[in-house]
């Protein structure tokens, strides 16, 4: 079962890499071998935490085991970190979030009809709770940045 | 998460073409940004994205099927976002550390929602559902909990349900347009937004983050990293921040608010039901 499981997510991540990668030309003009050795690194440290949530008998979730990981590897103090990212590094941010977004605007095609049965109020409600915690997280942080000295 | 259905999806080709074309539009065109007024609205190629694939989903190109097989794929193509953010985390790690008291204090900043939503929400007229509303920026964990506590039916689970669904429909197109707006007119650090990216939602996260990066190219790396980590804090702090500080907060003012507000028209009321 799980090693069917690592069949089809290793199918998925060839396409999603792929597309990630034109991607990552199209906007950021970057194709090279180390953007497909960047790509390759990622999507090996998503594989290994699918198969650690299937496999760990503990609940926690896939991201919290990507993120440990993937932070781990890259510190300073880790040796052959500079490798790693050197080839990262040329794989762009925002190259990898259009795929999610363009799969997630699929997907939010099914909440429509519910979102428009919410109403104006709703609307105006959910804009200031938005606007509210952005702009609340950043007084706090910016208070205690300037207090630290960091800013 | 159940991963157990997701056989075979690599070969739905029209899905993932669909994608593709979406992702090469949406990179072709890049970057779109104008003024207004003092600030600067830009509009990235990850919110075309999302507009184009919701569009796409009233087309023949993409049926339900295919729109909840999406699902998967969001799931696997987020956690090679992630990584990517944790790679860039990993490099900031001892600037990380050294702001960790501003990292982990700006998380009570999420209580601003409550501050600045719950007076609109009763002064609008609602009533229990802005407890629902306004307790938290409502993503899966709040939505749970406010659930659990009165139950599905309820008008604080209304509440938070129509939070919830428009932060799923413009929950990233919203946060990128507002980020690089608030940034570009307020006199705050970009490091203090790039914190408040960070509420518990990866795509929301990315499309603010994004509009900072845009806005301050100079910063990629710092801002990534503190967006990222601000996001992991909020993914595990949130929920407990909402039970023991939001949810009772917004109750105990919502209660302030109201009592002042419905004391003479409560009287009648209760007179109608003694006779």
């Amino acid at each position: 079962m799980l090693l069917k499981n690592i069949n089809e997510w290793i199918l998925l991540f060839i396409i999603i890499g792929v597309i990630s990668l034109v991607g990552n030309f199209v906007g950021y003009n970057i194709m090279s071998l180390n953007a497909i050795a960047g790509i390759s690194v990622l999507i090996i440290i998503s594989l290994i935490s699918l198969v650690l949530n299937k496999v760990v008998p503990v609940n926690f979730p896939t991201i919290g085991y990507v993120s440990i990981i993937a932070v781990l590897i890259s510190t300073p103090w880790t040796p052959g970190s500079d490798l790693i990212l050197s080839w990262t590094n040329e794989v762009e941010l925002l190259a990898l979030a259009t795929p999610v977004l363009a799969y997630a605007g699929i997907s939010i095609g099914r909440s429509w009809t519910d979102f428009l049965k919410i109403g104006w109020k709703s609307i105006v409600v959910a804009s200031v709770v938005m606007i509210g915690t952005f702009i609340g997280s950043a007084i706090i942080a910016e208070i205690i940045l300037n207090i630290q000295g960091i800013i | 998460m159940s991963n157990e259905t997701i056989f075979g999806l690599w070969k739905d080709w029209r899905l993932h073409a669909v994608v593709f074309l979406i992702v090469i539009i949406s990179e072709a065109i890049g970057t779109f940004s104008f003024s207004l007024g003092p600030g600067v609205i830009m509009i990235l190629p990850i919110i075309y994205a999302i507009v184009f694939g919701i569009m796409m989903y009233f087309t023949p190109f993409i049926n339900k099927k295919q729109s909840k097989k999406a699902d998967t794929l969001i799931l696997l193509s987020v956690t090679v976002f992630l990584g990517k953010i944790g790679l860039t985390v990993g490099p900031a790690l001892p600037d990380i550390i050294a702001a960790g008291p501003a990292l982990l204090l700006q998380e009570i900043g999420n209580l601003g929602t409550i501050l600045f939503a719950l007076p609109v929400a009763v002064w609008l007229g609602l009533k229990r559902e802005s407890i629902g509303m306004t307790h938290s920026v409502a993503r899966e964990p709040n939505v749970g909990l406010i659930m659990d506590k009165y139950g599905m039916g309820s008008p604080e689970g209304r509440g938070v349900m129509s939070i919830y669904i428009f932060g799923t429909v413009f929950g990233a197109v919203f946060m990128g347009l507002i980020a690089g707006l608030i940034a570009s007119m307020t006199p705050l650090h970009p490091l203090s937004f790039a914190m408040a990216s960070g509420i518990g939602s990866g795509t929301m996260m990315a499309a603010a983050s994004g509009s900072l990066i845009e806005l301050y190219p100079a910063l990629e790396n710092d801002i990534a990293a503190f967006a990222g980590a601000s996001n992991l804090l909020s993914l595990s702090t949130g929920l407990y921040v909402s039970i023991f500080i939001g949810l009772p907060l917004t109750e105990k003012l919502y209660k302030l608010m109201t009592n002042k507000r419905n004391k003479t028209p409560e009287i009648p009321v209760q007179k109608k039901s003694v006779k």
